[in-house]
């Protein structure tokens, strides 16, 4: 009996801990997407990518050129500086036109985004 | 010297400065992103050349390149090797769209079979393009100066993709490219082709109008 209880409490505390985990990791989901002008070709997809990869608080990039959308998501426990970003791209030689903070990780973005096409 | 052996003579430098004028003209233009490497080649049975600069702004980049060519009558070599130096002089950030302006700088050394030593040659030049994820247009005109050589170049670009693609995917081109080499001949060399850009690289695949078959890329590092 004594033993039944321990076991219930370890898999309690378990799945307390998976929950806690998993609700954490959707709240940390949080990406800058920008809105990019004059990126029209792969070879400026790389070029941004790349940039924004070498920023130590990069976790991830997406670009997408049809929908001139580049959107970054940040590792975990840092936080992204929309300044920074927009610095970024312009040093890379495109203009940001529009910047927003989305509670999406990229890979939710660029599914959203090809789920759209 | 017989007048007609230095009109020969003279000939034989005009195709030698086209030559070089239309090997340098294929990839003079581009540049990588700030701090990255692009690699460049250009191939086909008149010249062979391989080229390599390195962006170390946004806007400039330094490299270096060879090239080995021959006249149309298989007859006349020449080996040309310069630095080279590119200057994104403005650009235009359309909604759709994107328009470049470059400065290009070379300047090498010059070798041939037809004379023992080799010639300082200095390449200035301009180029612009426009593009959108569909559309490519670009222009360039270049000089070719050095001792018995003088040459102006002109070369255009344009062509349609087939369809969008995302950016991992490989996106397929028609591109036709027309270029003219001033003092060698009143033909316009036009080569269509088939250009695929991928992440990282860049190749074009054709036959030109003298019949001859031609392969260019580009790799970024």
């Amino acid at each position: 009996m004594k033993n039944l209880i321990t076991l219930k409490s370890i898999a309690a505390c378990t799945g307390i801990v998976w929950a806690t985990g998993t609700f954490s990791t959707a709240i940390a989901a949080e990406s800058i997407k920008a809105t990019v002008n004059g990126m029209v070709c792969a070879f400026c997809a790389q070029g941004i990518e790349k940039t924004l990869l070498r920023m130590p608080e990069t976790k991830a990039v997406f670009v997408d050129l049809k929908k001139k959308i580049v959107a970054v998501e940040a590792k975990d426990g840092k936080t992204l500086d929309g300044k920074k970003i927009t610095a970024e791209i312009k040093d890379a030689g495109y203009d940001v036109v529009k910047l927003e903070t989305v509670a999406q990780s990229v890979e939710d973005i660029k599914t959203a985004t090809k789920a759209k096409k | 010297m017989h007048p007609f052996f230095r009109y020969f003579l003279k000939v034989k430098s005009l195709v030698t400065g086209t030559l070089l004028l239309a090997a340098a003209s294929a990839h003079a233009g581009p540049m990588g992103f700030n701090g990255s490497t692009m690699a460049m080649g250009d191939f086909s049975p008149n010249w062979k050349e391989a080229w390599i600069n390195h962006a170390v702004t946004p806007r400039d980049a330094f490299g270096a390149g060879g090239v080995a060519m021959r006249s149309d009558d298989k007859k006349l070599t020449r080996n040309f090797s310069e630095l080279t130096y590119t200057r994104l002089l403005h650009r235009i950030n359309g909604e759709h769209s994107q328009a470049n302006l470059w400065l290009l700088g070379g300047a090498g050394r010059l070798t041939g079979n037809n004379f023992s030593d080799s010639k300082t040659m200095l390449a200035p030049g301009v180029s612009a393009d426009f593009e959108t994820t569909r559309f490519y247009a670009s222009a360039m005109a270049r000089l070719y100066r050095a001792p018995g050589i003088n040459h102006d170049f002109v070369s255009a670009r344009t062509g349609f993709s087939f369809y969008e693609v995302d950016y991992d995917q490989t996106q397929p081109w028609l591109i036709v490219e027309a270029r003219r080499m001033r003092g060698l001949s009143e033909k316009t060399e036009v080569t269509p082709m088939l250009r695929l850009i991928h992440k990282r690289y860049f190749a074009e695949f054709g036959v030109s109008s003298m019949k001859q078959g031609r392969f260019n890329f580009m790799y970024i590092f």
